[in-house]
């Protein structure tokens, strides 16, 4: 996956400055900076949730999302949201789908709403939205705040063995112990954009 | 399954799930076909008028020797209104106090000119100041018309029976005066006992002629006193009634309500949940989610029409009204309420998209819905720059459709023009809307 000066604004407001960003496979990526620089507006144009004002976006892979807020219809079960979605993609089971990823995040299979979930199981069900349909490139977006640690590790448990299957994870994160899982660090700015190894940022 | 049957199913179950707007969508339609049941009573209820007699009129009174009772008269040409026998100050007060709408007296003197026919005999109408006035004014000139109907044929019948007594011969009164008619068939009998001459001929040749002119008198009389009048033909058609046309903007109101709200609300509730991102990487076009949205409102709109014409038709069952029922009409009706469901639901789509937010989105449907309606009840004539208005708002178009299709007789025409400018307000809408929905994720 590849961004080429893609950049976002809002009016007079810069969401993102132009930034080029490239993703290979077999590679994890931390995208770091403070509150403001950009780093979910670049997360969500990498995704195609949101058109950049300017640059273009390449990739050859299919595409998972973990926005930051969970993204599901609070009405629905975490059953019927992941049937919807699975629908959606085109998932040649949904039913079945739905079923896997409802026993992969522990979720709960009864008909309460999404909405009437906890905070760490509408985190965990907007986690196994982004994964129907198999993605090649996952994109997460501050995926572990609401979570406690057995439910952190199990997010990049997931992130992890996608890498190893030859895929390709970025993350965006305010936390630094978190890069531990990465391989490579990006760092947005005050509009500039710069590449770190792992070594790099703590050494 | 298409994405837009996708996201259309999933709104119908977050719709049943919703207890609150649930309940506002079943008692919605009930509330307004009570509505509408209460305004079609109230706009066939008779008035009250208040009858004022200060002539003192007899039980019967008789006019050109026959015999009237009075009240039985009245009662019969006053079939629109209920007549209230008050005294003149009752009357000013209930007139006054909006009791009643308005007070008929008859002065004094009316009889005498009535049997004497040298002046026209008077009675006075006083009215309100209410919308109802106009309607009892027309009613009261109605009465006076039908009251003066009546009396011609009891004038004419009068005169009738004086040339039958000049036909036949006989006893006659005439002014308190009584007298003996030889009648022209007497003539002729006694014509015919003198002897045969020219001046006896001449005489019979007259009596002859004027016998078969006043054979003729009863129907001249009758066309000079009615040079024209109104026969009503019964026809087989459909009723017309102003309760069928309260029907029609019953269901336009709340179709046009309904799926304006539930159009908007739930187009900007993709922006709220968050899935709007979602759905925008390549899961559904913006086309689709706006279709998605348009196919929401046509549903709703169709069980809610379809449920306000299905009591309403109970109601026009039980009262027997002939002609008023809408189950032959009903496949025309819901196609109409089909396609204004969708049209609206059109407008509601690009509300949401504007409005980003569903609380907003619901406020500013509530807030454009009503000047929409009000603007579709604004007469031609009335404020021309409204009623061009209008025309590029989808109301009066789904008012003058619903009306075509339950209730004229051909209704193809109206039903054909009705639609076309529906679809053309509803693709502009679509289009706007599908524009409108870019910002949703941004």
């Amino acid at each position: 996956m590849r961004a080429l000066r893609v950049a976002r604004r809002y009016g007079d407001v810069e969401a993102l400055a132009p930034t080029d960003v490239e993703l290979a496979a077999g590679e994890t990526v931390a995208l770091v900076g403070p509150n403001g620089a950009g780093k979910s507006t670049l997360l969500s144009i990498l995704a195609g949730a949101i058109e950049p004002t300017e640059g273009t976006v390449e990739s050859r892979a299919k595409v998972g999302w973990v926005p930051q807020r969970p993204a599901h219809y609070s009405r629905l079960s975490a059953r019927e949201n992941l049937e919807l979605f699975a629908r959606l993609e085109g998932v040649h089971e949904p039913r079945r789908a739905a079923t896997v990823m409802l026993e992969r995040f522990a979720l709960p299979a009864t008909a309460q709403a999404s909405g009437e979930l906890s905070v760490g199981n509408r985190q965990r069900l907007n986690v196994a939205l982004a994964l129907l349909g198999e993605p090649r490139v996952l994109l997460l977006d501050e995926p572990t705040a609401a979570l406690d640690p057995g439910q952190r590790r199990r997010v990049w448990e997931v992130a992890d063995a996608l890498r190893a299957g030859g895929g390709a994870v970025c993350f965006a994160t305010q936390n630094l112990e978190e890069i531990e899982h990465s391989t490579r660090v990006i760092v947005l700015q005050d509009g500039e954009v710069s590449s770190l190894t792992v070594d790099e940022v703590f050494g | 399954m298409t994405a837009t049957l996708l996201l259309l199913r999933k709104d119908l179950r977050v719709l049943l799930r919703s207890p609150l707007l649930l309940g506002a969508l079943v008692a919605y339609p009930i509330v307004i076909a009570l509505l509408v049941g209460l305004v079609a009573g109230y706009a066939s209820a008779k008035p009250r008028v208040a009858f004022v007699d200060e002539d003192h009129i007899p039980p019967i009174v008789v006019v050109g020797g026959h015999r009237f009772h009075f009240q039985t008269v009245i009662n019969d040409v006053a079939d629109q209104v209920t007549l209230v026998r008050l005294s003149p100050a009752e009357a000013d007060r209930e007139l006054a106090s909006g009791k009643v709408v308005a007070t008929i007296t008859v002065p004094p003197g009316f009889l005498g000119d009535l049997e004497t026919t040298v002046v026209s005999p008077k009675v006075i109408l006083k009215t309100g100041t209410g919308g109802l006035a106009p309607r009892v004014t027309e009613q009261m000139q109605s009465l006076v018309y039908q009251l003066n109907q009546k009396l011609q044929g009891g004038y004419i019948a009068a005169n009738l029976a004086f040339v039958q007594l000049l036909l036949h011969g006989g006893k006659g009164h005439f002014l308190g005066r009584n007298f003996d008619v030889l009648g022209l068939d007497r003539t002729e009998a006694e014509l015919a006992k003198l002897p045969p001459s020219k001046r006896v001929a001449t005489i019979e040749h007259f009596v002859e002629q004027a016998k078969t002119g006043l054979a003729q008198t009863g129907d001249a009389l009758r066309a000079t006193a009615n040079p024209i009048t109104l026969e009503q033909a019964k026809s087989h058609g459909r009723t017309w009634i102003l309760s069928a046309q309260v029907q029609s903007y019953g269901i336009a109101v709340t179709v046009t309500f309904l799926a304006l709200l539930l159009a908007a609300g739930a187009t900007a509730a993709e922006r709220d949940e968050g899935t709007i991102g979602r759905l925008r990487r390549g899961l559904l076009s913006l086309g689709e989610l706006v279709s998605s949205k348009v196919a929401l409102a046509a549903v709703v709109g169709l069980v809610l029409g379809a449920a306000i014409a299905l009591v309403f038709g109970i109601v026009v069952e039980a009262a027997g009204i002939t002609g008023g029922e809408p189950w032959g009409r009903l496949p025309l009706l819901l196609a109409g309420v089909l396609l204004v469901g969708a049209v609206v639901g059109a407008a509601g789509a690009l509300l949401g998209a504007l409005a980003r937010e569903a609380r907003s989105a619901s406020l500013l449907a509530v807030l454009i819905v009503l000047p929409v309606v009000f603007l579709g009840l604004v007469p031609r004539g009335a404020l021309p720059f409204a009623y061009w208005l209008s025309l590029f708002l989808p109301f009066a178009h789904a008012v003058r459709l619903f009306g075509a299709a339950l209730y004229d007789t051909s209704p193809w025409h109206t039903v054909g023009v009705e639609a076309a400018w529906l679809v053309g307000i509803g693709a502009v809408s679509w289009a706007l809307a599908r524009a409108g929905a870019r910002t949703l994720s941004s």
